[in-house]
């Protein structure tokens, strides 16, 4: 699917902004300027936006493998939500991406009416950092696309775990930069699904992340003379992130190819996938972080040592766009829905049946 | 970077190409009329199927046994990944399995990698065909997580050799028609030379079985006794000394398919069918939720196992996704017991008229093998815990 080329260069530009300094002062400031331009200037955000939209083009899966990266590096961006959700839903209603920071809100307290939008959405990722928010109201019978400068907005400041904004935004009747009707697939279901799916792959990042420093840290602390990951009681840990995280490549992985031959996210495949894959990156991410936190002993609860940039992040991403026990759920009622006999061919073809 | 680290141990996404998704088709149709029409059938549980030559030999005619093994023998000359496709349904049937499984699964393998031609003609059109059962003496008394301590013992004779020892927790020997004994031909300085693998006549004068009754009251597992069997030297396989290295690559086909996760799958199924009926507004919530997290977990197995199979084809080693696997699912298989009986109330008995509840039963009772056989988890995690950092060695 995407080239190594891409994922390589993308690495290294990753790699170079995400130091733990920068890392730390994106903590601090909700933002991370000097790595938005960076980004930017390589066009990152707008993978996946069509060029006429004022994206950079490509697929949906160029998308999806820089957000892994993303993922694994800890970067503190909304880069998800600029141009696989924001960028998704301005695109689709024919509306153009700014070249801007941009962040989506959406939610049942919102509501178009009389060209702008009124109410408060919780959790908006990035909101004091974006310039531009994108918001998806319900409007009679559909819905709206508007785009806010969000100098125009009143934001409330909050952080997740990880110390990532998501801030509490209110829309008190400013007028928006643009807006257009909801385009073709474009609901709140579906930019949810969205949502869900940025999360699983970020999260399928993390975790291998977690992985290679865990491996490294007990290949490298010594203690009665030798690796501590040449114990059994630590190889087991060692190995329990490392299963995790292979369970939840290979999940991303699935769903990944499955919402490129898909990217409405409406098709069997991807309404069995999407809530399988979250069930999944939830269970792996808990498990996964218990046990690297548990190699790496008293240090890896230090600020000093990089293991919570990846832990607090899954801690966070995990309950967004729907919970795993949500995701359980709603995967458990399909199954039951199509029966006993379809039970194992759902399995074996990702619900494509 | 993210690829290279931990690479030795990656699994790579593959999915069915049309001509295996027909496979898989072909094989549902045959299953649902052979197995699927019987009201009221008790599915078996993963490899504790029931022992069906007649079974078998249905499958072998349609050139579903010894799928890999090469045209001139009887087999298809077909892929891992084919093989894998008839495999998953036979366990999603619980069909009876256990005449063919141990030959099917890796001892026409074996045979075909390092047998003579006279051994392939001898007994890979049988394997193919369903008719020979196969089982594996690897274990003894004392040697069980550690193989190299084996003792059994093969002195030449003449131009044959003479076989003395004791096997055990030998699946099926009380009615298969070889084994294949790993056996000590001489004593070296690193414990893992000088083992070598014979192909023995389990009706061999001198060769005993005494079965081994299990908790559940099942005996398929037996202890084989050689007392000076002797045996021609056409029963060697593969080369003098050698064992060691021919048993670590039987192992990637033991380890990681999908008989690993999908040992209770039949009771999943069932709960899904008495449970789901029984409720015509649907499962209670925390029947979905146990439903979906299930789902989702197979989901993802069954594609590592599909990867490992794909590997294969390829001509990869996967010995170490294999162990990496096996650890999981084997623990997978016994959790999505124990949460099942977290969401139901009933106090299974073993002649219940629900099929749920019989098959619940054995699972409990079975489960604690599942991480057992085929390596202990504990030997497992060393296995996979090696490869992981070996990996980070290369890497940096």
């Amino acid at each position: 699917m995407t080239d190594s080329l891409l994922t390589d260069t993308v690495a290294e530009i990753f790699s170079a902004v995400c130091t733990d300094d920068a890392l730390r002062a994106a903590e601090r400031d909700g933002f991370a300027p000097e790595a938005w331009s960076a980004v930017a200037e390589a066009g990152l955000p707008w993978i996946s936006v069509p060029e006429e939209a004022g994206g950079e083009g490509g697929d949906l899966a160029d998308a999806l493998a820089v957000l892994r990266l993303a993922g694994y590096h800890a970067l503190p961006l909304p880069l998800a939500e600029t141009g696989v959700l924001a960028g998704w839903l301005l695109a689709a209603s024919g509306l153009r991406a700014a070249r801007v920071p941009t962040t989506v809100a959406s939610g049942p307290d919102l509501a178009w009416s009389a060209g702008t939008v009124r109410g408060t959405a919780g959790h908006v990722a990035w909101g004091r950092a974006a310039e531009h928010v994108v918001v998806l109201a319900p409007a009679g019978d559909g819905a709206v696309v508007a785009v806010f400068n969000s100098a125009d907005l009143r934001v409330e400041q909050h952080a997740n775990l990880a110390g990532e904004p998501r801030d509490t935004v209110h829309f008190d009747g400013a007028a928006p930069l643009a807006s257009a009707p909801a385009g073709p697939g474009v609901s709140a279901e579906t930019l949810r699904r969205r949502g869900a799916l940025t999360r699983v792959v970020l999260m399928a990042g993390a975790v291998g992340r977690i992985r290679d420093i865990t491996v490294r840290y007990t290949g490298e602390r010594q203690q009665f003379g030798k690796p501590i990951g040449r114990f059994p009681g630590v190889q087991q840990h060692v190995v329990s992130v490392a299963q995790q995280a292979a369970m939840l490549e290979m999940a991303a992985d699935l769903l990944c190819a499955a919402a490129v031959a898909d990217p409405g996210l409406t098709g069997q495949a991807a309404m069995f996938q999407l809530p399988a894959a979250k069930s999944i990156a939830s269970d792996t991410a808990t498990i996964a972080s218990a046990a690297a936190h548990q190699a790496h002993g008293a240090m890896g609860m230090t600020q000093e040592y990089p293991l919570h940039n990846l832990t607090r992040r899954l801690w966070a991403w995990t309950r967004e766009y729907g919970t795993g026990t949500q995701a359980a759920d709603k995967l458990g009622a399909i199954v039951a829905a199509m029966g006993a006999d379809a039970f194992w061919p759902a399995i074996a073809s990702g619900g494509a049946g | 970077m993210t690829e290279r680290r931990g690479g030795g141990v990656r699994f790579g996404w593959t999915e069915l190409t049309p001509a295996e998704l027909s496979l898989q088709a072909e094989v549902r149709a045959f299953l649902a009329a052979e197995l699927g029409r019987e009201a009221g059938r008790r599915p078996g549980l993963g490899m504790n199927g029931a022992a069906s030559r007649e079974f078998s030999r249905k499958l072998g005619a349609r050139g579903w046994l010894g799928m890999a093994l090469p045209k001139r023998y009887g087999g298809a000359e077909r892929s891992a990944v084919d093989r894998f496709v008839v495999t998953e349904e036979l366990l999603r049937y619980g069909a009876p399995v256990g005449h063919h499984w141990l030959a099917d699964r890796q001892t026409g393998a074996v045979i075909n990698r390092f047998g003579t031609q006279e051994q392939k003609a001898r007994f890979l059109p049988g394997i193919a065909s369903g008719e020979l059962g196969f089982s594996v003496g690897l274990s003894e008394p004392g040697a069980g997580s550690d193989l190299a301590a084996i003792r059994t013992r093969a002195v030449r004779d003449g131009d044959g050799w003479v076989i003395s020892g004791q096997k055990v927790w030998t699946t099926g020997a009380h009615r298969n028609d070889y084994i294949v004994a790993l056996c000590r031909t001489s004593d070296e300085a690193d414990r893992r030379d000088g083992l070598t693998q014979f192909i023995v006549d389990l009706a061999a004068p001198g060769l005993a079985v005494h079965p081994i009754a299990l908790l559940d009251g099942s005996a398929d597992f037996n202890e084989v006794v050689f007392d000076n069997v002797v045996v021609g030297p056409d029963a060697v396989l593969g080369d003098l000394g050698r064992g060691w290295s021919q048993t670590t690559a039987e192992l990637a086909l033991e380890r990681g398919g999908p008989d690993r996760f999908m040992s209770v799958y039949p009771v999943v199924e069932a709960f899904l069918r008495e449970a789901g009926s029984a409720e015509p507004s649907g499962l209670g919530e925390q029947a979905r939720r146990f439903l979906g997290r299930a789902t989702a977990t197979f989901w993802v197995l069954r594609n590592m196992a599909l990867s490992i199979a794909r590997a294969v084809d390829r001509g990869e080693s996967s010995v170490h996704q294999a162990a990496l696997l096996k650890e999981m699912a084997t623990r997978f298989e016994q959790d999505v017991i124990t949460a099942l009986l977290e969401v139901i109330d009933i106090q299974p008995v073993n002649d219940s008229p629900s099929v749920f509840e019989r098959i619940l039963c054995e699972a409990i009772l079975t489960r604690p093998v599942f991480t057992i056989r085929g390596g202990t988890s504990e030997i497992l995690r060393s296995v996979a815990a090696k490869a992981i950092s070996a990996q980070e060695q290369v890497s940096r």
